[in-house]
């Protein structure tokens, strides 16, 4: 549910969010730049997602994450400059791969719902099942009345 | 084992041929020709007592065996009827001829002397000893064998007391009264009825007066008993004064049957009675001329509600006073009326019991009379067998009589002339009984108790003539053979009559009939009822009556809930109802540790299935929570899945 006025604490901590973003910009440009790309779904799935806790968001960018470690270290071998960035941002592979890994972490946050709902309704029809059968039974023995319809 | 039915002992005694009618043998009843089996006399009758008519047990015990000049009875009991039914009996000799009123004919002085009053005082005189009453000396019940032989008393047991008496051989406080609540009555009663029979048999005819009971009766009250039926004829002077002497209007003025042995001195007898004081005009009451203070007492006991408007309006009292001179009883009559305007009217029965005591007042010799009905209090059970199921208005003026101990009252009233005490006592016990609520008690139980060989009146078993507890348990089994089986088989003749008849012995079983709402409760109690019936009177098979008795049991048997043990139950009830014997089948309904495990098996069942149906409906209404839950779940797994994904390529990168 969204909420219709926002908490404090979490405005603090998307301030320190932007704080730490603007840093590595000037700080480190290149790297930044090239983050940027290939994290892109997962920055973009923070605005789509309207949920309090950004549960999509979150795996997007959690399964981006583990695909950009190897670009960021073969980035700081090459000096992290700009072009080496540009370089590796503009490698369809590492692309690729990274928003591969973003558009795989949105389908497990879609399907893994999905699932566990099957799951719990079949585990509530197995017990439901399960008390007709005793209920049935002690309306035999004992002469009561049927369940309703 | 328990002993054979009365009935059995009786069949095997006596021989009944019921081809053979003796018309005219025993005063109006039916007679049939019948021979003692054991004893070999071939020449008695079975007397067919009517129905709702209980003979009198008092005279058949204590006159048991042949005496002279008299039809005394030599047993009773349950014999075959016409139209295969069966039919209770007296059994007496045969009468030695015709009665009197078949060759009717005037008798002289010496004839009536020697052959009809000395006999006759002779059998009055041993009955006075042995302390019953004939209460049936009547023309067509008196017997010659041939002229000039003594007069035989023919059979009074098969009836109560006096109950086919015409108005003309009856005192007039016994000829008003109820014809089978006259009761016992006195040697009196019966010297009454000889002087009657005298003054016929004198006469030579019935007095045309007597052609109507009622008629005789107000020509008795208006002028006396013996100027009722002699009228102006001529009569020998020795017959008319012992007559005047017997049919004298108190009982203490007329002769004993001893005094009558002796007819010079009988006639000699004069009892000094003071003659009634009679008004000069009468006063008309209910369309009766009143003389005096005993025809206005008979007015008033015939005509209540208008006898008590005139003593209200103070009509009666004037004319006591100024028209009879009587100012004693109307000051005393005035006393009672205010003592009645002081209890008020509203209490029950006030304005009946107000007309008794006038009645009471006026004519101390007069019976109880309670709104249009009289009765002498010692035929109250008679009364009620006549009255039960045919005659509502005497039936609700016996049970106000009854409720109100009435007759406790006016025995209270009139002490010298009986024992009140005893009364008192009686009338009590009466009201205990009829107040005893359910199909065991009431006027039924009441009617059974005070005759014990009135027969069971139930529609079941009416056609058996079941007059002992022991006779039922066999008519039952007879009428279950026919009976439609969903007629319930204890009704509340049934119930009444095993109340009174088991003395004691079934009163807890008679008592469970009483104040159970509850369906099942009354069909075990019915049920116990039957078993100690069949268990303390007939220790045999009875198997048509056990498939009836379970054929009521299906409620018992639904009443319990465990159904596995609800079907061997059944299969059992069958297994037992074959054998023929109830108190198994009580035993059925009656265990009470496994009635009590049923019923927490029931309890804790219940309890279950609610549970049951609980989660069932959490579960039909959970489906919106397990989606919540669902998609909280595998939001989390895919968290997960990118934590640990990144958690790999950290390691990889740091160690590979």
């Amino acid at each position: 549910m969204a909420r219709s006025k926002a908490d404090p604490k979490r405005h603090s901590l998307v301030w320190l969010q932007g704080l730490a973003c603007g840093a590595l910009a000037a700080l480190v440009p290149s790297l930044a730049v090239m983050i940027g790309i290939l994290l892109g779904p997962g920055l973009v799935m923070l605005v789509l997602d309207q949920e309090p806790t950004k549960p999509v968001a979150r795996a997007v960018l959690l399964c981006g994450v583990a695909t950009v470690v190897d670009p960021i270290r073969a980035l700081w071998s090459a000096g992290h400059g700009l072009d080496a960035s540009l370089a590796l941002a503009g490698d369809l592979r590492v692309v690729g791969t990274a928003w591969s890994a973003a558009a795989a972490g949105w389908l497990l946050a879609e399907l893994a719902p999905v699932v566990v709902r099957a799951v719990l309704e079949a585990g509530g029809l197995a017990r439901a099942a399960q008390l007709r059968a005793a209920r049935a039974r002690l309306a035999e023995e004992w002469g009561l009345p049927d369940a309703e319809e | 084992m328990a002993s054979p039915p009365e009935s059995r002992v009786f069949a095997e005694q006596f021989a009944i041929e019921l081809a053979s009618p003796l018309h005219g043998a025993a005063g109006g009843l039916t007679a049939y020709a019948a021979a003692d089996r054991q004893g070999g006399a071939p020449d008695l009758m079975a007397v067919a007592v009517p129905q709702r008519a209980p003979p009198r047990l008092r005279a058949l015990q204590l006159l048991d065996g042949r005496q002279p000049g008299l039809l005394a009875p030599l047993g009773h009991g349950v014999g075959p009827a016409p139209q295969d039914e069966a039919g209770y009996y007296v059994v007496t000799p045969r009468p030695p001829g015709a009665a009197l009123a078949d060759r009717l004919r005037p008798w002289s002085e010496a004839a009536l002397i020697e052959h009809v009053l000395r006999p006759v005082a002779h059998v009055l005189e041993r009955m006075e000893a042995a302390g019953v009453t004939h209460r049936g000396i009547r023309l067509d019940n008196v017997f010659q064998a041939r002229d000039g032989h003594p007069v035989v008393l023919g059979q009074a047991w098969a009836t109560p007391p006096a109950m086919l008496q015409p108005a003309l051989y009856e005192p007039p406080y016994s000829a008003m009264c109820l014809p089978a609540g006259r009761g016992e009555g006195t040697i009196a009663d019966d010297v009454y009825a000889l002087g009657a029979l005298l003054l016929v048999l004198s006469l030579g005819e019935v007095p045309a007066v007597a052609q109507d009971d009622a008629a005789m009766l107000r020509r008795k009250i208006e002028v006396g008993s013996f100027h009722a039926i002699a009228g102006e004829s001529r009569l020998p002077a020795a017959i008319a004064d012992l007559a005047r002497g017997m049919l004298a209007e108190d009982p203490d003025h007329r002769p004993t049957p001893a005094l009558l042995l002796d007819p010079s001195a009988a006639r000699g007898r004069r009892v000094a009675a003071r003659p009634p004081r009679r008004a000069q005009r009468p006063f008309q009451l209910a369309g009766m001329a009143v003389w005096d203070t005993r025809t206005l007492a008979f007015a008033m006991a015939m005509q209540p509600e208008q006898g008590l408007q005139a003593m209200v309006s103070g009509t009666v009292t004037q004319w006591l006073r100024r028209g009879l001179g009587d100012a004693g009883m109307g000051s005393r009559l005035d006393e009672m009326m205010r003592h009645r305007a002081g209890e008020g009217s509203a209490e029950r029965g006030a304005d009946a019991f107000a007309v008794m005591r006038m009645i009471v007042l006026l004519d101390p010799l007069a019976p109880l009379c309670w709104r249009g009905i009289a009765l002498w209090p010692d035929g109250l059970g008679s009364a009620l067998a006549a009255a039960i199921g045919t005659d509502t208005n005497v039936m609700t003026r016996l049970d106000e009589i009854v409720a109100t101990e009435a007759i406790a009252s006016w025995a209270t009233l009139r002490p010298d002339r009986c024992d009140h005490a005893l009364l008192r006592m009686e009338a009590r016990q009466h009201r205990a009984l009829a107040q005893i609520r359910g199909p065991a008690g009431g006027l039924m139980r009441l009617a059974y108790t005070l005759c014990p060989l009135l027969p069971c009146g139930s529609p079941l078993v009416a056609a058996r003539r079941v007059v002992g507890a022991a006779d039922l348990p066999p008519a039952l089994e007879a009428a279950a053979k026919v009976v439609d089986q969903d007629t319930k088989p204890v009704d509340a003749h049934i119930a009444a009559f095993l109340a009174a008849r088991s003395e004691r012995r079934l009163e807890t079983e008679t008592n469970g009939l009483v104040g159970n709402a509850d369906e099942n409760g009354v069909a075990l109690a019915r049920l116990r009822l039957l078993a100690q019936l069949q268990l303390r009177y007939y220790q045999r098979p009875l198997p048509a009556l056990c498939g009836w008795v379970a054929a009521h049991c299906q409620p018992l048997v639904d009443s319990w809930q465990n159904r596995p043990r609800r079907a061997a139950l059944e299969h059992r009830l069958k297994e037992v109802t074959a054998a023929g014997f109830l108190p198994p089948i009580v035993g059925l309904f009656e265990d009470a540790a496994a009635r009590a495990e049923d019923a927490i098996g029931a309890q804790q069942a219940a309890a279950a299935v609610a549970r049951i149906d609980a989660e069932l409906a959490q579960i039909e209404a959970g489906g919106e929570e397990r989606a919540v839950t669902a998609r909280r779940i595998g939001q989390e797994i895919a968290a997960g899945a990118g934590l640990l994904a990144l958690a790999s390529m950290l390691a990889m990168a740091a160690f590979g």
